[in-house]
């Protein structure tokens, strides 16, 4: 049970505040926990609705009160002493405490038992109550005297090693200069768990806090923040990458500070089993205490964006390429507030993917935090109300009292050594040895290239569905559907060896990327040679080899090869390399183990610093090991053996030809990748089309192109940025692989349903190997094989939907007659053991009962939903037969996000499931207020961690309509929400859902994936009512093939996992689960219930009973089925109609119902999670794996038991706001203003009376200044979200993040006290997906302004990066300075941008949209259409800013700068004029 | 590709019926590249090719569509040549609109089928004449197999053992090959030269084709078996059935390939019977199948009078292929739908001058969806006529070695063969007509792929063992 417990991932609201001249006060303490009290809403409350996740402080050493404290216990502190804050468990730990403390020359003055009050805990927070103890020392010689900090971070390491044994025990801090006050409090009662921080002498000049929201409910004291040294807000999505790079480095150390006797005591520098904020906390303090400088040790770990940053200062570009050789980023999601006692800090990652807003005052103060308002501080005495920007850094040095903002801090760091020199001197582009790359084919004109392809696994189809779409688009190819071929653990056919492992991704606790619109944080960047000492720097660190990507051709490979060849004239024993044959004839597991050894033995003696792996050579005798298993086994063992740091591992295959497995070499170690049979099968392609030498060449570098795209998209859905974050990591799932082959060779990854061992995997590969290399009589004319992996080919791979099933499901929809349905039911069950249900059967512990005793089918339906196809995707007819139909028989259908004609959100062809989805799509008001369920779709089965396209094409008028566009228009959704970044992002999303629409239900949709129960935990800890575990082989109307096939698991896996999880941290009973993916049949369906399913989701299935028949060709807008097509003509062939779907229903209903009687059960309910009603097969094929994981049932409750899991924050604020003005909702001709002082804990406001209106007058809403808002002070988050017509939001004081998104009508006004550059009126992603409104805020907002904006105006006066992303309608005004990377993805609308300084061209992102200028005749209609809008602003704001400009229009009116798609620019400006 | 929206099926340019009857050649022009890639653009590509999982040789047809769209002939010639032991010829005679043209999406969803036969038969001889040909890799085997028979199975038994090296000993009892191939299907569908060229091909690559020599006859059974190391038995069924009425058997009465058979040898300039010379005479053919299709045709072309086709249900149920039926109607047959014929009426002088019919019609569906013929009581009436053509079918002739040398057979005198078309003899294979009974030219030619596949099997366990 524990390990469901033991994985969790946290996310939180944190901050810092400060005395900036280091003045200790009281009030710097009540502050803090005020602070820490306002973000409540950011952390999560356990089940006992008391204990919390988890909040805490860490003080700067309030001196003068522990003095006062000695005294009370008899002891005169001296000058140096130092606190440990410690959670203890047993007397006897105090002796092993004492003995190290005085081995270390420190003194222990005495213990303090840590006055508490438990009154303030929670029942969970109770049982597992440390004994709090603080710990007064003193150093005990001179040289301790020294060495007093480092003297305790040597015994503290020791200790803790020394208690591994006591799984509670833990040292919060142990420092003279700052103290750590935590626990598992809820922040508004942690001041009454400890007394001490009520004490007025308890003085501190700075305090770091953080709450914490955990996915898991039993969460530990020891997981509380702030760590020793940071608190951390967001998530490292490449932690296990670093955790090994961190294991490799440790491997050669050299400290300054420390002896090697000490080094030892305090490696390894983290473990494991710790949450990865404390592993970034463990190395952070490690350099710290190594001595290395404060900002130095905060930036090599996150670093900004600097590859591919093309104005950065090259001067820092070089301190950061420097550090690259040494360093890799932490990368992820993070806002981290960081100190070492002198100075305090606070970085945003690169991505700027967490809010860190920060007010300066006149009284010398600096606070940090995750929103605004969290302290009330007169408008009069803030100098400026900022926030980071992405990858930014701001810092305070306490000692000398100084603010140090980003270039501060960037100034000082670049001129800390001559890295560009050291760089010159010492950094080698392989590049610049290569003039032209695939110059030289000579590697590729292969005469046994046949049976190389075959061994490979490249068939024609994969030629003509992979390599060559590569070769012509120079991107991956895209497909549709989903994935419905078994696993390759289960398949009896050739399958590639990468084909084992499924692609992590990243959902809710932390934000995939966006590689293409937000390439600018992207990087592929590869260096070889050895790590050096990461402790010190100079300039041999520079000495590496380096290229732009891990994939290399002839040219490059040449070359690097060339530096580590003694006969070379290049040689440079740094790169010395040496190759080593893959290849065996029989014992693939002892080739492997002496392959390992002859690598560490060659590193070891020959000093082998490039080690080459090679398949080169296979003929009918030798066989290549799987290459990623040569590579993952290699790697591990040079980690063992203590020498992984010293070198960088190549491979020469002939294996992978897409990128996912590409990816799968680099993330088990690989440093660069020579796909030589991949060439050589592009060089066939080309000479076969008799191509010229350039246009071969073209074809060569689009492969290249497309490989580089499909590993960015690989690793940008787990969130990393760059490749170097990404090799270790291990990010795959592997499924049906021994744990013995996942123990040896990628023990970092999780290994889901174990299996086959070396023995089967050799079996495999002799059989290949055979067929190849002895005369097969087939084949002999077109040697190669035809496929039959991404395409059904009769003989070849298992197709679930084959063209059988597809013709039985077609007769049951068509007769309706149930010994059709007996014929599909046969025909789906009968796999052969293909899917891993198959392996199940059925083992009831009661007889058979009379049919008629099952509860009827209508009770069934109710449990059947279609799985989320948005209208768009599928044509209307489609859509709407599949919602009259679910209608009919009580079931719900979902609408996928795309919006929902309003003429039928009243009729029987209303989705009753609205779905909100990253792109925001039609999601409006009204759109919201007609669901009975609201499904937040998080991830797709098919593409999880990836945006969408709707290509132009299909964009038809009424499609446009329902979009907010214009038809023709592109529509792109992004990888991740906008306004989810982490688990308290979701809980906030869900929060607004709950306003809106306080009727309806909200379910999350997750995809199967290896700890997915644990994201679940946290789901349903942001009070969701119902979680849905989709199957990975889930459709799709478009998505790159890569992902179709490798990402994500089988919804078995994913639906265990998360039934468990809940479970086993009490939290099944409060939500519901649904499944879907390939569902079918009434054994499907029993199956997926005793797996712990409630409810049933169709996706394919349903769209088969239409009449569709899996073309595959959904995004080609062609479908011939008339079902993904928005074609006319093609829509008149659409047969399906809504008798057919239930007529399917109705026979599956029915036979789920007689299976029931068939094991004596009267109903679904009582089989959900019922597992130990299902027994593995008896089957010498089901006898390899081991399913008792999946099967595995542990204790508790197996269903929802409440109807509704409802926030703890009851909205009163609103509600009590909303009675006020009902009488204007009941007469909309009774205007309104109401005065209100507001604060950060009223979050979302507007959205409770928005939604009211919705439901009664749609997205019409009331006439406009209705209802009128006069508010004060500084809102909560999405303030006007949702906003409906008629409502007029006026604030006096500034937003945080979120204002205005969705919102589809009214007025947002922002009027801060303080005008200026200095001054931020609103926080992150404003107006992201807003469908229409006004928005005017005087002052600057956050990153990400109207992303996906489609159709508010918005005047604001300056904002951070990748605004107006994805735009695709809407007015978007910038009075003032930009970030980078505006109008990425946008292709819709109009920005105007004012730019004085003249910089902004270079923040634009130019790629969709063209910016000119609007001081000419022809953009006439363009300058006064702004014109008209600035005086508007100024009438509502009387923005200080707006007026200048327009009093002097003639002049100013020529920096403005007007940004519309290359493909719009003839399009009205106005919205109101488009269709 | 999926340009089906924008492009209409077009078949490839036909003959004028009234210009076409005047000879034997074929009535089909094969397609130019342009209209072949042009029609093989129209193809979806679909996830689930329905085309090849109907097909019996499970034709890789999307592909060498695809290939064909991009006018790469050489990976549309080896592809289609891959699966398929004669795609020239299963392009020209296949039923299509039963098979891959029927099930292909676009045929079921309103659009017209890709015109999957034509371009089928456009690849192969638009690779012939660039020279391309079927590779074989010559003998290498020291096993050899007997092939009795040369129709469509055995053809394609041959084709796959010769490419894996296989010697083969073919015999055939006529002295030409090809079966039903070169006898049973008249010119105009399928010149003689094509199913020539084949077995020039196949004797190129090591096959010993023994001519007029019929086993059981001419060379004893266990004379073969000593020769080889494993034999395939392809004799097809051949044996006409029977009507069940009054004179079936009389001067003037024809079977359907008896007929063809003739009028075929006739066209060789072998010799052949004279009473199947049909000129100015009024011909009726009884059956409404493609072998009908074929008699009514030739019927025409030997210059009869007239031609009626005489069928018991109703053109939407005729069972022959739907581009044969239009064909024969618009070459000048007459058709008269359900009616069945009773008697034939015989002079004094034995000789037929009419067909007595009965009128019929068609029960409700069944259960199955099937439509039972009924006979409508008193409708008696009668047809004129001088010959009178029976084609119903065929059924299997039981040559005495089968049971000599212990080869079951079933009730209909099929040879009985397990899953690996072995029969009950070990060894002895057999596929096509002569095992599952009269069927089309491309089943037999799948018995053909897979028995190969098998004896090859069966070989190479002989192999260890010794």
């Amino acid at each position: 049970m524990n390990e469901y417990k033991n994985y969790f991932k946290d996310n939180c609201g944190f901050g810092l505040l400060a005395n900036i001249d280091n003045k200790a006060t009281h009030t710097n303490v009540e502050d803090a926990i005020r602070a820490l009290e306002k973000m409540m809403h950011r952390g999560a409350v356990a089940a006992d609705g008391k204990s919390g996740d988890g909040s805490g402080l860490l003080f700067g050493m309030p001196k003068s009160f522990m003095r006062k404290v000695a005294m009370q216990n008899g002891i005169d502190l001296p000058k140096q002493f130092a606190v440990a804050m410690v959670f203890m468990q047993e007397e006897k730990q105090k002796t092993i405490i004492n003995d190290i403390l005085a081995a270390n020359d420190l003194k222990v003055l005495f213990y303090r038992k840590v006055p508490i009050d438990t009154k303030a805990l929670g029942e969970f927070a109770l049982k597992s109550l440390p004994e709090i103890v603080q710990i007064f020392v003193k150093p005990n010689s001179i040289s301790a005297t020294r060495r007093f900090a480092l003297s305790m971070y040597i015994a503290r390491r020791e200790i803790e090693k020394r208690m591994q044994e006591y799984e509670e025990f833990y040292i919060c801090s142990f420092s003279d200069k700052s103290i750590s006050y935590k626990g598992l409090v809820m922040p508004t009662h942690i001041k009454q768990f400890y007394s001490d921080l009520s004490c007025k002498d308890f003085k501190t000049s700075f305090a770091l806090f953080h709450q914490r929201f955990s996915t898991n409910t039993l969460p530990q004291w020891k997981l509380a923040q702030p760590f020793r040294s940071i608190a951390h807000n967001g998530e490292i999505n490449s932690i296990s990458a670093n955790r090994f790079n961190l294991y490799a480095k440790s491997e050669y150390m050299k400290s300054s500070v420390f002896t090697d006797k000490e080094m030892k005591k305090i490696l390894p520098i983290t473990y494991n089993n710790v949450s990865d904020s404390a592993s970034l906390d463990n190395m952070l303090e490690f350099l710290l205490a190594n001595g290395i400088d404060f900002f130095k040790a905060a930036r090599v770990l996150i670093p900004s964006a600097w590859q591919n940053a093309p104005h950065m200062d090259s001067n820092l570009r070089a301190f950061y390429e420097y550090m690259s050789t040494c360093f890799e980023a932490w990368d992820g999601p993070a806002a981290v507030s960081l100190t070492d006692g002198r100075h305090i800090g606070c970085i945003l990652d690169r991505n700027g993917l967490r809010p860190a807003k920060y007010i300066i005052t006149k009284d010398k103060r600096i606070i940090i935090s995750s929103e605004y308002g969290i302290l009330d501080i007169d408008e009069n005495n803030v100098i400026e109300r900022g926030k980071l920007k992405s990858g930014e850094m701001i810092g305070v040095d306490l000692k000398y009292g100084k603010i140090l903002k980003n270039d501060d801090i960037n100034n000082y760091l670049k001129e800390l050594n001559p890295y560009g020199k050291w760089l010159n001197h010492n950094m080698v582009y392989l590049q610049e040895f290569v003039d032209l790359p695939f110059t030289d084919l000579s590697d590729y004109e292969m005469n046994n290239i046949i049976p190389m392809q075959k061994m490979a696994n490249i068939t024609y189809e994969a030629k003509d569905m992979v390599i060559i779409p590569m070769m012509e688009e120079g991107k991956e190819n895209t497909g549709s559907m989903g994935d419905d071929t078994p696993l390759a653990a289960f398949s009896d056919k050739q399958r590639c060896f990468s084909d084992f492992f499924k692609q992590k991704f990243a959902q809710v606790t932390n934000p995939p990327i966006d590689p293409i619109r937000e390439r600018i944080v992207m990087s592929l960047n590869t260096g070889f040679g050895e790590i050096r000492n990461i402790l010190d720097e100079d300039i041999t660190h520079a000495k590496r080899l380096k290229v732009i990507t891990p994939i290399l051709m002839k040219e490059k490979i040449d070359v690097l090869l060339s530096f580590g060849n003694p006969n070379k004239p290049r040689y440079d024993r740094f790169y010395k390399n040496k190759t080593f044959s893959t290849l065996f004839e029989e014992n693939l597991k002892g080739s492997l183990n002496d392959l390992a050894y002859d690598v560490v033995d060659a590193v070891k003696m020959d000093r082998i610093r490039v080690v080459v792996l090679s398949d080169k050579g296979m003929d009918s005798k030798l066989k290549a090991i799987p290459m990623a298993m040569a590579v993952g086994r290699v790697n591990q063992v040079l980690l063992e053996e203590g020498i992984r740091h010293l070198v960088s591992i190549v491979c020469i295959t002939s294996e992978p030809y897409d990128s996912h497995s590409m990816a799968s070499l680099i993330t088990y170690g690989a440093s660069a990748i020579y796909p030589y049979l991949l060439f050589a099968t592009v060089l066939e392609v080309c000479k076969n089309k008799k191509l010229s030498s350039y246009e071969t060449k073209i074809r060569f570098k689009n492969v290249l192109n497309a490989l580089n795209l499909g590993l960015f998209k690989i690793i940008s859905k787990m969130g990393i940025s760059t490749i170097a974050s990404y090799r270790n990591s291990a990010l795959m799932d592997i499924i049906g692989l021994s744990k013995n082959i996942a123990q040896d060779c990628f023990s970092y990854s999780s290994c889901i349903i174990p299996g086959l061992g070396y023995e089967d995997i050799e079996q495999r590969l002799n059989k290949v190997h055979k067929e190849v290399y002895t005369q097969n009589e087939r084949n002999q004319v077109f040697p190669i094989k035809l496929g039959g992996f991404y395409k059904y080919l009769r003989g070849e791979e298992f197709h679930g939907f084959s063209p059988d099933v597809i013709f039985a499901i077609h007769k049951v929809a068509q007769s309706g007659k149930a010994e059709d349905f007996r014929m599909l039911s046969k025909l789906s069950n009968k796999n052969n053991l293909k899917r891993i249900r198959d392996f199940f059967e059925l083992n009831s512990d009661k007889d058979p009962i009379d049919l008629k005793d099952v509860e009827p089918k209508e009770e069934i339906f109710k449990r059947f939903s279609t799985a989320a196809m948005s209208l768009g995707s599928i044509s209307p007819e489609a859509h709407e037969a599949l919602a009259e139909a679910m209608n009919t028989i009580g079931g719900k259908s979902n609408s996928g996000e795309g919006g929902e004609a309003t003429k039928r959100l009243k009729s029987p062809q209303r989705s009753k499931i609205k779905q909100i989805a990253s792109g925001r799509f039609g999601v409006t008001p009204e759109y919201l207020r007609s669901a009975q369920e609201i499904q937040i779709k998080l991830a797709q089965g098919a593409k999880p961690g990836e945006g969408g396209q709707l290509p132009g094409h299909k964009v038809s008028p009424f499609i446009a309509s329902l979009r907010y566009t214009m038809p023709g228009v592109t529509l792109i959704s992004p990888p991740p929400h906008h306004d989810i970044y982490s688990i308290e992002d979701l809980a906030q999303l869900i929060f607004d859902l709950k306003q809106i629409n306080p009727d309806a239900m909200i379910s999350v949709k997750l995809v199967s994936s290896s700890h997915v129960g644990t994201i679940a935990a946290g789901v349903a800890k942001c009070y969701a009512d119902k979680i849905i575990i989709s199957g990975a082989d889930g459709g799709t109307g478009a998505a790159p093939l890569t992902s179709i096939k490798f990402a994500g698991d089988p919804w078995e896996i994913g639906l265990s996992d998360t039934h468990n999880t809940l479970k086993a941290n009490h939290l099944r009973e409060f939500v519901r689960l649904e499944t879907d993916g390939g569902l079918r049949t009434g054994l499907d369906i029993i199956k997926a219930a005793m797996i712990g399913a409630e409810s049933y989701a169709f996706g394919t299935g349903a769209l088969a009973v239409l009449g569709c028949k899996i073309l595959r060709i959904c995004h080609l807008n062609k479908c011939s089925t008339g079902i993904a097509t928005q074609d006319e003509t093609l829509r008149e062939h659409f047969v399906g109609n809504v008798q057919k779907l239930i007529n399917y229903f109705t026979l599956l209903a029915e036979d789920t119902r007689e299976i029931l009687a068939s094991i004596g059960y009267s109903s679904i309910e009582e089989i959900v999670g019922r597992s130990d009603l299902l027994r593995v097969v008896e089957d010498k094929k089901a006898k390899k794996f081991d399913f008792s994981n999946i099967l595995k049932r542990i204790g508790g409750v197996d269903t929802c038991q409440k109807e509704r899991n409802n926030p703890i924050d009851k909205n009163i604020f609103e509600k009590e706001i909303l009675k006020e003005v009902y009488p204007t909702i009941q007469n909309p001709d009774n205007h309104i203003v109401i005065k209100k002082e507001i604060c950060n804990i009223n979050r979302s406001f507007g959205v409770l009376i928005s939604g009211e209106i919705a439901k009664f007058y749609g997205n019409s809403g009331l006439p406009e200044n209705a209802m009128i808002f006069k508010l004060k002070g500084t809102p909560g988050q999405s303030f006007g979200a949702f906003l409906v017509k008629g409502i007029t939001l006026k604030l006096d004081g500034n937003g945080n993040d979120y204002v205005g998104k969705g919102m589809n009508g009214g007025k947002i006004i922002i009027t801060p006290k303080n005008q200026g550059d200095s001054f931020s009126s609103a926080g992150n992603a404003c107006l992201y997906g807003a469908t229409g409104g006004k928005f005017y805020a005087v002052g600057n907002v956050g990153e990400r302004f109207c992303v996906r904006n489609s159709g508010a105006t918005a005047v604001v006066e300056g904002v951070g990066d990748h605004a107006c992303e994805y735009m695709t309608g809407g007015v978007s005004v910038v009075l003032g300075n930009t970030g980078i990377n505006f109008a990425a993805g946008m292709t819709g609308g109009v920005a105007f941008v004012y730019d004085k300084d003249r910089g902004f061209i270079d923040r634009l992102n130019q790629e969709l949209v063209v910016a000119r200028r609007i001081d000419s005749d022809e953009t006439d209609e363009a300058k006064h259409f702004l014109k008209k809008l600035l005086r508007d602003y100024i009438n509502e704001t009387s923005s200080n800013k707006a007026k200048y400009i327009l009093d002097n229009y003639r002049h100013e009116v020529r920096e403005f700068w007007m940004i519309r798609p290359k493909d719009l620019t003839k399009t009205p400006l106005n919205p109101d004029e488009g269709d | 590709m999926q340009n089906f929206t924008e492009l209409e099926r077009i078949d490839p340019e036909r003959r004028g019926s009234n210009e076409r009857i005047k000879d034997y050649k074929e009535i089909y022009e094969i397609f130019k590249t342009n209209d072949a890639a042009t029609q093989a653009e129209r193809c979806i590509q679909c996830g689930d090719p329905y085309c090849h999982n109907k097909c019996p040789l499970h034709n890789y047809i999307p592909f060498w569509l695809k290939a064909t769209a991009n006018i790469d002939k050489k990976l549309a010639f080896n592809l289609s040549n891959e699966s398929n032991p004669f795609p020239e010829i299963t392009g020209r005679i296949c039923p299509v609109d039963r098979l891959c043209e029927g099930d292909c999406t676009l045929n079921q969803d309103g659009f017209g089928a890709i015109t999957i036969g034509s371009i089928e038969t456009f690849i192969s001889e638009n690779g012939f004449k660039h020279g391309l040909k079927p590779l074989f890799p010559g003998i290498s085997s020291d096993k050899r197999v007997a092939v009795i028979g040369s129709g469509p199975s055995s053809m394609s038994v041959a084709t796959y053992l010769l490419r894996a090296g296989i010697g083969v000993d073919m015999y055939e009892k006529a002295s030409r090959p090809g079966g039903l191939l070169t006898y049973g299907i008249p010119n105009f569908k399928l010149n003689k030269k094509v199913v020539q060229r084949r077995y020039e091909w196949l004797k190129d690559a090591g096959l010993n084709l023994i001519l007029n020599c019929e086993v059981g006859k001419d060379i004893s059974f266990s004379e073969i078996s000593k020769k080889c190391n494993g034999i395939f038995i392809g004799i097809g069924a051949q044996k006409p059935k029977k009507a069940n009425i009054i004179n079936e058997q009389s001067s003037g009465t024809l079977r359907a390939l008896d007929f063809l058979i003739n009028i075929q040898k006739k066209l060789f300039h072998e010799s052949y019977d004279e009473k199947y010379d049909v000129k100015d005479k009024n011909v009726v053919v009884i059956g409404g199948g493609d072998t009908a299709m074929d008699c009514v045709r030739t019927a025409i072309r030997e210059g009869a009078k007239s031609v009626k086709c005489l069928y018991r249900r109703d053109r939407v149920n005729m069972p022959g292929s739907k581009k044969e039926i239009k064909n024969a109607y618009d070459e000048g047959t007459q058709f008269i739908f359900n009616v069945t014929p009773k008697e034939i009426i015989l002079n004094s002088d034995k000789k037929v001058i009419a067909v007595r019919m009965k009128k019929t019609m068609l029960t409700e569906k069944d259960n199955t969806g099937r439509q039972k013929v009924e006979v409508i009581k008193g409708s008696d009436f009668r047809i004129d006529t001088d010959i009178v053509i029976f084609s119903l079918g065929f059924e299997h002739e039981i040559p005495s070695f089968l049971a000599e040398n212990g080869i079951e057979v079933n009730k209909y005198g099929g040879v009985i063969v397990d899953e690996h078309y072995e029969t009950s003899k070990k060894g002895i294979f057999a596929g096509g007509d002569c095992q599952r009974g009269a069927d089309l030219v491309v089943t037999a030619a799948n018995d053909g792929k897979e028995a190969a596949h098998f004896i090859i099997k069966s070989l190479k366990r002989q192999e260890k063992i010794i």
